[in-house]
């Protein structure tokens, strides 16, 4: 069993163990952490990378990450945002840290019989549930996601349905007529289709990915912990922003530096670059030759989507080659999850 | 390898949100509330009844409204789906058809116990509070209104509140509208649902309409949606409609649409589609009801000053029986004695606009307020449900009407109003020793037949300093301390605590020399 986690010691994380564990390995691994485990089978594991030192890692499973962080046993824990949308109550201990971790990405949907040809949206399904009311029926809805769906449909101004709880398959349940309709995680639809399921307009529950949460009250006492997290946060974010960036380099002649840049900018406006061209000398192998016209290496990075219009605009600048590299991080002049975290805990602080 | 955490260290046990702890203080407050109240309903002939907290979900599904519903703490128990009482009026209603139907009507009834919302917790508004209502059973018309109106409003004089806002409506004006514009009954739901919003200035006209019309699906932001091909039947619908259902059914056969199987039919899907295709959109006469509702409410006013509100009434071509209905129980209000007295800052008002979040009610609805500075204080609300019987399995339609009292929001108003109901003094018996015991029993006894004092007999025996101290700290006003002494000779010592004087009197006399010092 595990021991106390007293307010002290090392920051504690939990990473999900079945079905988002390699996707979650991968994720760290590209933000720069390591994840050392003595053998695959363990569920205990040290993570490498942190500057506040190694961080505890345990191996569970998703659900349950969500109430060890909530009882406090760890100090974060990966898992999935429709899960803690699920489980979250007024007086939970649970702070979400990073909500969009970019991966493990799905919707809670409703679905309803693809040959429900009348139900194209979210309002004939509340015409659908008047009706049946009428002939003195309930709208069966299939779902692990209770709460959830409940106040989906209260919002939408239904509230004359049974929500079915069905052991294995839910895609299953209509066709079974153990449900009418389900509410239900997908990522493609697939498995919809196959069982001859169709989402409908406004049907969307939650949308769902990967998130970081983390227990207020650990947080909230220890300045190590909260450093440690500060640190996790930097290279998540760093990444994150980074994934969206490439580095161009591009050598150009020209008289000097100046000239060079003026040209660049003129060629590619606001859009070339984070900040703008970072400009520097290029010394040629060969020093004598060229007649004095000097070549200059220009740096800028810029965001994935707007890659080859940046290319153009260099080679308008007069660039001959252009290198590309993915950048590894991009760092702004401070975390702004960090910032929002702290803002969270201190209103938190505040009020209890 | 966790030992267990011993009770001393464990965290405090915390109360559940939009729930109170009531405290002695404020349960003397509401109980004497309580007491003036069901006395003053008492003497209207109406009798107590007690419902229990815990219902079966479906009394509150079949006829109180979505509103209510999406509140509701609603929970399976062992396959049983129960929840925790939102309101008593289907409950009492529920009782009335298990117990009293084909008693001789009219029949009158009061409760008192707590609901139970999840609503976010604010001034006046708990996830658990007590109401005390009353329900009028058997009787319509403007006499049986102006009952229940006069009581929701003596019981105010009774608890000592004379300043307070009646804000009277009738559904029937905006029923009447609703049907006269052709709008489905799931529409006419959800406005109903939203004229309270509206009517409080928490939505306009364009928010509430845009919000109907999202539920209606119609005029919604997510019309980019395909629609999975309804418009193409819009030809279909032109056929008669045996010959548009064949072929609509033939169709979705040919592109294997699976029918079959379903909680609904082949035949209820179809009919559905081409009802669909062929509906007229709703937006306009939804935009119009609800700037109607709208309209109402800005002509409220008071009872003597009518003409705008009739007026508005009659161009729309709708029937002025509602508002007479409204004038008549005001009328005989009025003969009941009830008059809104400007001195007091009372007022009276009608406003056709208003609705209560309850789907039930059919004819006149009411509202009490008391306005302060915190902003208007809803302490009452009721009205006419003249459906709910029949819809709750009675063998008839069996008018009602009735209404209920929030008591929190009732002592809260009437905290300003007055002091908090005057408790008697206490009085703490101190044996001196075990010995001593036996004689302050029966001392103890004699002060409580004599009444008009809270006797404590004195069980921690841990001396006199001890026993005093405790009395200085607890408002005990005066204590009697029996020694071995005071034993032998019958006596007993009495001593005032605020004033510190200590007489030593006989046995027979410790009543009186408690009143002289207990002050």
């Amino acid at each position: 069993m595990s021991l106390p986690n007293g307010h002290g010691g090392q920051l504690r994380l939990a990473i999900p163990s079945k079905g988002m564990e390699d996707d979650t390995l991968r994720f760290l691994q590209a933000c720069g952490l390591r994840v050392d485990r003595t053998n695959p089978r363990q569920y205990r594991a040290t993570m490498l990378g942190l500057p506040t030192g190694r961080v505890e890692v345990v191996f569970q499973r998703a659900t349950d990450i969500f109430d060890e962080v909530d009882e406090g046993t760890v100090d974060l824990g990966i898992t999935g945002f429709d899960i803690v949308a699920e489980h979250r109550a007024e007086d939970d201990d649970i702070v979400i840290v990073h909500g969009e971790l970019g991966y493990q990405n799905c919707a809670l949907v409703l679905a309803v019989p693809e040959g429900w040809v009348d139900v194209a949206d979210v309002s004939d399904l509340a015409e659908v549930t008047a009706d049946l009311r009428g002939a003195g029926r309930e709208l069966r809805v299939a779902t692990k996601y209770v709460n959830l769906t409940r106040q989906f449909l209260y919002d939408r101004g239904m509230t004359h349905f049974v929500l079915v709880e069905v052991s294995g398959a839910l895609e299953a349940a209509p066709s079974l007529d153990t449900a009418d309709v389900i509410s239900d995680l997908t990522s493609s639809g697939v498995t919809l289709r196959e069982n001859r399921l169709k989402t409908i307009g406004g049907g969307t529950v939650v949308r769902s990915q990967a998130c970081l949460i983390g227990n207020r009250v650990a947080l909230q006492a220890s300045a190590h912990k909260l450093e440690a997290t500060r640190c996790l946060l930097e290279l998540i974010e760093a990444h994150l922003r980074a994934r969206q960036h490439v580095s161009l380099t591009a050598n150009i002649v020209g008289d000097s530096a100046d000239a060079v840049a003026a040209r660049v900018v003129a060629a590619g406006g606001q859009s070339l670059g984070l900040r703008g061209p970072t400009v520097a000398r290029v010394y040629p192998k060969d020093a004598h030759g060229e007649g004095g016209a000097a070549w200059w290496a220009v740096t800028v990075v810029v965001s994935e989507a707007v890659l080859l219009p940046s290319v153009e605009a260099l080679r308008r600048a007069g660039a001959t080659d252009v290198s590309a590299t993915q950048v590894r991080y991009v760092f702004e002049h401070r975390s702004w999850t960090f910032e929002a975290l702290k803002r969270h805990l201190g209103q938190a602080a505040a009020v209890s | 390898m966790r030992a267990d955490v011993p009770y001393s260290i464990a965290s405090p046990v915390q109360r559940v949100r939009g729930t109170t702890d009531v405290l002695p203080v404020q349960q003397r407050r509401l109980r004497a509330l309580a007491e003036a109240l069901h006395e003053r309903f008492e003497s209207f002939g109406y009798e107590g009844v007690d419902t229990p907290i815990l219902e079966p979900l479906e009394l509150f599904l079949r006829k109180s409204g979505d509103e209510i519903v999406a509140r509701m703490y609603a929970f399976a128990h062992w396959n049983r789906r129960l929840c925790l009482r939102p309101e008593h009026t289907a409950s009492v209603m529920r009782l009335f058809v298990n117990e009293f139907q084909g008693r001789s009507l009219p029949l009158r009834l009061q409760y008192t116990g707590p609901e139970f919302r999840y609503e976010r917790p604010s001034r006046g508004r708990q996830r658990q509070y007590t109401v005390l209502g009353l329900e009028l059973i058997g009787a319509s018309g403007p006499v049986a209104d102006a009952e229940v109106l006069h009581l929701a409003l003596s019981g105010l004089w009774a608890v000592g509140l004379q300043r307070y806002r009646l804000v009277v409506g009738h559904l029937g004006v905006v029923l009447q509208m609703l049907r006269q514009l052709g709008i489905s009954e799931h529409a006419q739901g959800l406005i109903l649902d939203q004229m309270e919003p509206l009517a409080r200035g928490r939505l306009t006209v364009d928010e509430a309409t845009t919000r109907i019309l999202g539920l209606l699906g119609a005029g919604a932001d997510e019309a980019a949606v395909p629609s999975d091909g309804a418009p193409a039947f819009e030809g279909l619908a032109g056929l008669p409609p045996d010959q548009a259902t064949a072929l609509a059914a033939d169709l979705m056969r040919r592109v294997s649409l699976p029918l079959e199987g379903s909680a609904r039919t082949p035949h209820q899907i179809i009919q559905r589609l081409l009802a669909k295709a062929t509906r007229a959109d709703p937006t306009e006469r939804v935009r119009r009801a609800v700037a109607f509702v709208a309209r109402l409410h800005e002509a409220s006013g008071e009872p003597d000053r009518l003409g705008a509100l009739r007026a508005l009434v009659e161009q729309n071509g709708l029937s002025t029986a509602p508002l007479d209905e409204v004038e008549a129980a005001l009328r005989f209000l009025r003969a009941h004695g009830s008059v809104p007295n400007r001195d007091d800052g009372a007022t009276w008002e009608v406003d056709l606009a208003l609705a209560r979040g309850l789907r039930y009610y059919t004819g006149i609805v009411f509202e009490v307020y008391v306005d302060d500075e915190g902003g208007p204080l809803q302490v009452c609300g009721g009205g006419r449900y003249d459906d709910l019987i029949r819809a709750l399995g009675g063998r008839e339609a069996v008018p009602a009407s009735g209404f209920a009292y929030g008591l929190e929001r009732l002592a809260l108003a009437t905290e300003r109003g007055g002091p908090t109901p005057a408790a008697s003094p206490k009085v703490l018996v101190v044996p001196v020793a075990h010995d001593d015991l036996a004689v302050a029993l029966h001392v103890a006894a004699t002060l409580r037949a004599a009444g008009g004092m809270r006797v404590e007999q004195d069980v921690r025996l841990r001396g006199v300093k001890n026993a005093l101290r405790h009395a200085d700290r607890s408002g005990i006003a005066a204590t009697v301390l029996i020694g071995a002494e005071e034993r032998a000779k019958g006596q007993a010592i009495v001593r005032g605590m605020a004033s510190r004087e200590e007489r030593r009197v006989p046995v027979e006399d410790v009543v009186a020399a408690v009143q002289a010092l207990a002050g």
